[in-house]
């Protein structure tokens, strides 16, 4: 079967091997100085692995807390409104995705092209527009307000991804069901849904991590210090005169760590959605 | 009909948050940029192409359009050429490929911010490890600031963002490649077709155009970026990585001309749409002329 010479198997593996440790080597580098003293992280002659493991600067960063700089309180904050973001995405786009899949009227390619347009709207253009539209309506320095706009950047892809997962299981199950007697909400949730699963689990992780990690409107819809996502809160660290890089590195590690936790067993899911979804546009 | 109508219903709430969060924002930043509103103000007089004047009399106006321009186009050469390369690579069938494509999407999910931080610092040029692991093994002889120089700032922030980005084409890439059957590979193979070839003959010919619509992609995606380089440089130092998006920011937020810093999210979504149709419509490879190198 596999007729590539050797010669060709261990440049792919060659290959492998220095993207991985191009990835991978800046997160570990700055987790194991995460647990360095303060010495060890600001020397003109750094060293990969700690010479005296500390726990410090995570102490630093999570116990000593004043109101402007509560990481504890902006890690939860981040989690509420990434929560809220997935659940209202997944609602939007299960209802969208499963309409595209299954109906057939006019305009639909129109709206498929409209989740594409999405992808190249320069987002920049938003801040302004969407600021006055919150201030119109009090919403402003809300984390309401953050959660609508996330979802509407997370379910247009979405949409699409949950699309491609329908359009995988065959409607005669629904019409099965149906002849058997039973009712559109309850086909959906006894025979679509389960069916779906995985699509449905990688597009609310999908809205989770694009919320999670948001910055720009973060940064101009917030004002009051308490109500600070992570990223927010752990930029304003980098705005301070001295710069307290040990507290710094350990905030990093604490937000990127439950999204790689919770992406990682769904990347193969992604990736497939992803893939399938991309061929077809 | 009573069908169709209920299938309208279906995507109707996504599409009304799309109106709501897209497409009115479009059609009143068209309108702010005609007026001289004050910041915090509801309203202001109408001053016409006024706004339009003045940004196209600034020279920090023309240095941004310039800085997206080279911003854009040097992540899209590294976006496109190392994630091709990576993608060929990835769609072989290599003992633990799933996890290698899931680590290589890992850049991606993490956060601007972690990205910013973890450079700034990386990056230091007293103190940062890079610096210091460069000297070592001899590539450069004396320290670099490589986010606080003129010339060094922009090249390495493509550098950074390509870092970050570089899963998001390499993805797209393999979607492409997987629509390739194996067995041409196979048979091509039996043939006598090196591995130079194959690209050439078979893996070229057959993504080339998805590749040209990937490229667009791309380089209106990273047109786009303001956080990475807002958090690392603010578009310093003296505006050499100040790129149109980080300019407008600045405008609306830090000198309070909300106006101004809509005629360039105008000028902006000018410049895009035109870039689009000329490169669709007018240089676009055509279905049926398979595009061989």
């Amino acid at each position: 079967m596999n007729i590539r010479r050797p010669v060709e198997l261990s440049m792919d593996y060659l290959v492998v091997a220095i993207v991985l440790v191009g990835v991978l080597s800046p997160f570990v580098y700055a987790a194991f100085s995460s647990f360095k003293p303060l010495k060890e992280i600001m020397t003109v002659r750094p060293a990969f692995f700690p010479h005296q493991p500390t726990l410090k600067n995570y102490q630093t960063l999570l116990l000593a807390r004043t109101p402007i700089r509560n990481f504890p309180l902006f890690l939860y904050n981040s989690f509420k409104v990434s929560l809220g973001t997935a659940l209202f995405t997944l609602a939007l786009a299960c209802l969208g995705g499963y309409g595209l899949a299954r109906y057939r009227y006019p305009g639909k390619e129109l709206l498929a092209r409209m989740m594409l347009f999405i992808y190249v709207f320069p987002t920049i253009l938003l801040l302004i527009p969407v600021y006055k539209m919150f201030s119109h309506f009090n919403l402003l320095d809300t984390h309401f307000a953050l959660i609508i706009v996330y979802t509407a950047l997370a379910a247009p892809f979405c949409t699409w991804l949950l699309n491609s997962f329908f359009r995988g299981i065959p409607a005669e199950l629904e019409e099965a069901a149906m002849v058997d007697g039973a009712k559109g909400l309850t086909i959906f949730f006894r025979i679509v849904f389960p069916l779906a699963a995985p699509g449905i689990l990688t597009a609310g992780a999908y809205a989770f991590i694009t919320a999670w990690g948001e910055y720009m409107f973060a940064l101009v819809l917030l004002m009051t210090s308490a109500r600070r996502t992570a990223p927010l809160g752990l930029a304003t660290f980098t705005a301070e005169q001295y710069i307290e890089w040990g507290p710094l590195l350990a905030g990093s590690w604490l937000i990127i760590l439950p999204i790689v936790v919770c992406f990682l067993p769904l990347a193969k899911h992604f990736i497939k959605g992803f893939v399938a979804g991309a061929v077809k546009g | 009909m009573r069908r169709k109508i209920i299938g309208y219903l279906f995507p109707l709430p996504l599409l009304i948050l799309i109106l709501v969060i897209f497409l009115y924002p479009l059609l009143s930043t068209v309108r702010y940029s005609l007026y001289d509103i004050p910041f915090g103000a509801k309203e202001g007089p109408f001053v016409g192409p006024q706004n339009y004047r003045i940004i196209f009399g600034e020279p920090v106006f023309w240095q941004g359009f310039k800085n997206s321009i080279i911003w854009a186009l040097g992540n899209l050469a590294l976006q496109l050429t190392i994630p091709f390369g990576i993608a060929i690579v990835l769609n072989h069938r290599l003992k633990g490929i799933n996890f290698v494509r899931a680590t290589v999407l890992i850049p991606w999910i993490v956060p601007a911010v972690v990205v910013a931080i973890c450079a700034r610092w990386l990056l230091l040029p007293t103190m940062g490890p890079v610096n210091y692991y460069l000297i070592k093994s001899g590539i450069i002889t004396h320290r670099l600031n490589f986010l606080g120089s003129l010339g060094l700032a922009m090249p390495t922030l493509i550098a950074l963002n390509s870092w970050k980005f570089f899963p998001f084409g390499t993805l797209l890439i393999l979607a492409a490649l997987q629509t390739i059957p194996v067995e041409l590979y196979e048979a091509a193979r039996v043939d006598g077709a090196n591995p130079w070839q194959c690209f050439t003959r078979i893996t070229f010919p057959l993504v080339g155009r998805m590749v040209w619509f990937i490229g667009f992609l791309v380089f209106v995606w990273n047109y786009n970026i303001f956080d990475l380089i807002w958090l690392t440089t603010k578009g310093g130092p003296g505006n050499t990585t100040q790129t149109l998006p980080v300019l407008i920011y600045r405008r609306a937020f830090k000198t309070f001309r909300p106006g101004e810093a809509s005629s360039i999210a105008v000028i902006i979504v000018i410049f895009l749409a035109a870039l689009g149709l000329v490169y669709f419509k007018l240089l676009a490879p055509k279905k049926e002329e398979r595009v061989i190198v």
